[in-house]
């Protein structure tokens, strides 16, 4: 029906901006990012990170008041999805481009079934063979391990947080979408929930094979299923390779930040040391210099007039002046 | 099972109001100043009519007894009402109150419902644009509009709607039901001439509920665009056509409700509507008979109006239920 191959994606130069009563303030500056294909990528972050604004950028969906105003996101066999717009961009999505909610929101129509839901999407998209979808949706159901047909005539009203976030993957991979972009897909679920709905992710992921991007505020979860980790601060991307080297050896003084904030099951708790201040606002990110150096510990006075670009560093790249550079002896100790 | 339950509860809940709103006019019309029905059957035996005899013939005018204790009077006019016998006329002699009513009903009936549905329909519609176009001219002039209408009183739409379309362009009739020269059944002119004569009267229920419809709509449709499972739909890449479904059929649940409430009402604001136009319905019937001091019909119409806003709510509420599958699980939604 479709062709079957995980698509590769390249992010390049993407500026996001909002409109406000205080002019157009940029939400993504200049983000660049490649997701391999076949790859589970993550993107981690603080609220207002400008990750789920990534994250709907990928299927040209960022919403007004915000817009893309510059940059490119390439899709394998779609092209740059930027320049898509109308029916072209909406068959786009659901068919080539999964997209999955949080569990908490609301992404069911209250007043229809599951399956009548299911066929909206399969007439919308001129699926010429609806009992093949619901046959081919009941089987994605029950690999999940639910029971498809009840599923299928039960209103969201009727089914648990965890098995609608499982209806939500179903929604997204039916119509056999082969990169799927999972916006928080374990926050507001229990512990046990949690693992479950991860598991399904990476099995499905592995099965079908896919190119998956999740969105996480978590990162143990990012830990758990990524094979490659991105970070963002202040609408940049600031540190992205591989999931073990980037929380293994974190070169960007944020993430260092952000994993030494973890406090650990064993251990004392005064351990896991606060990042100290507050990440910017669309309103309060400076307009020139790095957006993280009120709060980084390797302040120079480089970082006040440029921001830094990402710069390679073997699999991994990181956008701070300071990483590459000496360490002053006395930062060292305080820091390191 | 559960539809059953429901059913049976609305219908106990909706007797239970009836007879309570016909108790107490049962009440007010026998402590009236002055004792209509006492005066009646006082004026009858000074007219020579021997007592017994007169106590029957007050009876049947008001379907209840003149003399005897407050309750037997009371448990007879019940007995009247579970038979449907709502008693006679006084300023139409000979004519029983049902009779009259059902008459009138049907001028009622018909431009309250036609008028009410139409601007439901177009208010409704309108407000979805109203929504979607919130920051654009169209939208303002869809808002602007709706709440001028919704500020305008009826009658005073009534007389404007009347002045344009009766003297300053004259292409409709200002008053009546129907052109009498006419012969009343299935004929081109009569039908015609019956037409002519509701437009005015409908046109003035339709403008005077469209602003309405309009805001109530557009704020509830406001409220469901904010909803995740409509950016869900987008992003799912849902037809323009299937999105705008579950937009409207999400906003217009709320609706029902005042829909139900408004057909209640407009059978009293027929009262307006029906004088302006000179409309022989159940408004202007209430008007004569408070005119006429006529309580028996009176207590009819009210009856009626009361009977009507009862059933308007029980139909609004089984409506509801098929709608809205969350209220007929009774589940938590």
């Amino acid at each position: 029906m479709t062709e079957s191959f995980a698509p590769g994606v390249r992010v390049r130069d993407l500026t996001v901006v909002y409109r406000t009563p205080a002019g157009e303030l940029p939400a993504l500056a200049g983000v660049g990012l490649t997701l391999a294909p076949g790859t589970i990528t993550g993107i981690v972050g603080e609220s207002g990170s400008g990750k789920s604004t990534l994250a709907l950028s990928l299927l040209n969906a960022v919403q007004p008041p915000g817009r893309i105003k510059a940059g490119s996101v390439d899709i394998d066999g779609l092209g740059d999805v930027v320049q898509l717009g109308g029916d072209e961009l909406r068959r786009a999505r659901g068919r080539q481009v999964g997209y999955v909610f949080q569990a908490a929101q609301n992404s069911l129509n209250p007043l229809k079934t599951v399956g009548k839901q299911l066929l909206d999407l399969g007439r919308s998209h001129d699926v010429a063979d609806l009992p093949a979808l619901v046959g081919e949706a009941r089987a994605l159901l029950g690999r999940m391990g639910l029971d498809g047909g009840r599923v299928l005539d039960s209103y969201q009203h009727e089914l648990s947080g965890g098995m609608r976030q499982r209806v939500g993957i179903m929604l997204a991979l039916v119509l056999n979408a082969h990169l799927v972009v999972l916006d928080e897909p374990t926050t507001a679920l229990d512990m046990i929930t949690q693992a479950t709905i991860l598991r399904i992710v990476k099995e499905v992921h592995r099965e079908r094979g896919l190119t998956t991007l999740i969105v996480t505020h978590d990162i143990g979860v990012a830990a758990e299923v990524t094979d490659c980790l991105a970070v963002m601060y202040g609408g940049r991307v600031v540190e992205h390779g591989p999931t073990t080297a980037v929380l293994g050896s974190p070169r960007h003084p944020y993430t260092r930040g952000l994993i030494r904030a973890i406090p650990r099951l064993s251990g004392d708790i005064d351990e896991a040391r606060a990042l100290p201040g507050r990440p910017p606002t669309l309103g309060t990110i400076p307009a020139e210099g790095c957006v993280f150096r009120e709060r980084c510990p390797l302040r120079m006075a480089v970082c006040d007039t440029v921001d830094p670009a990402p710069a390679a560093y073997g699999e991994r790249t990181v956008a701070c002046h300071a990483v590459g550079q000496p360490v002053a002896p006395a930062v060292r100790k305080e820091y390191v | 099972m559960n539809t059953v339950r429901r059913l049976t509860g609305h219908l106990a809940r909706g007797i239970a109001m009836i007879w309570v709103v016909t108790t107490i006019s049962f009440v007010i019309i026998r402590n009236i100043p002055g004792d209509p029905v006492m005066g009646q059957y006082e004026k009858l035996i000074e007219q020579g009519m021997a007592p017994d005899q007169a106590e029957r013939a007050t009876a049947a005018l008001y379907g209840f007894l003149p003399t005897g204790s407050l309750w037997d009077q009371y448990v007879g006019y019940l007995n009247g009402l579970i038979h449907l016998d709502l008693g006679q006329s006084l300023s139409t002699p000979g004519a029983g109150v049902a009779t009259i009513i059902g008459s009138a009903a049907k001028w009622t009936i018909l431009p309250v419902l036609g008028g009410t549905l139409l601007s439901f329909l177009l208010g409704v519609t309108m407000g979805v644009y109203a929504a979607i176009k919130r920051s654009g001219k169209l939208g303002d002039v869809l808002s602007i509009s709706g709440s001028l209408l919704h500020g305008v009183p009826q009658y005073v739409i009534g007389l404007l709607v009347t002045a344009i379309f009766t003297t300053l362009w004259p292409i409709l009739p200002a008053g009546g039901p129907v052109d009498i020269e006419y012969v009343p059944g299935f004929n081109a002119g009569y039908l015609v001439s019956l037409v002519q004569h509701a437009t005015l009267p409908v046109l003035t229920y339709a403008l005077a509920s469209y602003g309405g419809w309009i805001l109530a709509m557009k704020s509830s449709v406001a409220t469901v665009l904010g909803d995740d499972f409509i950016l869900a739909a987008e992003l799912r890449g849902l037809k323009r056509g299937v999105l705008f479904r579950y937009i409207a059929r999400n906003a217009i649940l709320p609706l029902f409700t005042i829909l139900a409430l408004s057909l209640g009402m407009l059978f009293g604001g027929a009262i307006f509507i029906e004088t302006i136009f000179n409309y022989p319905g159940l408004g202007l019937l209430l008007v004569n008979s408070i005119g006429a001091r006529d309580y028996a019909l009176m207590g009819g119409t009210f009856l009626v109006i009361t009977v009507a806003v009862v059933a308007a709510n029980i139909a609004a509420d089984l409506m509801y239920a098929v709608i809205d599958p969350r209220v007929r699980s009774g589940g938590a939604a």
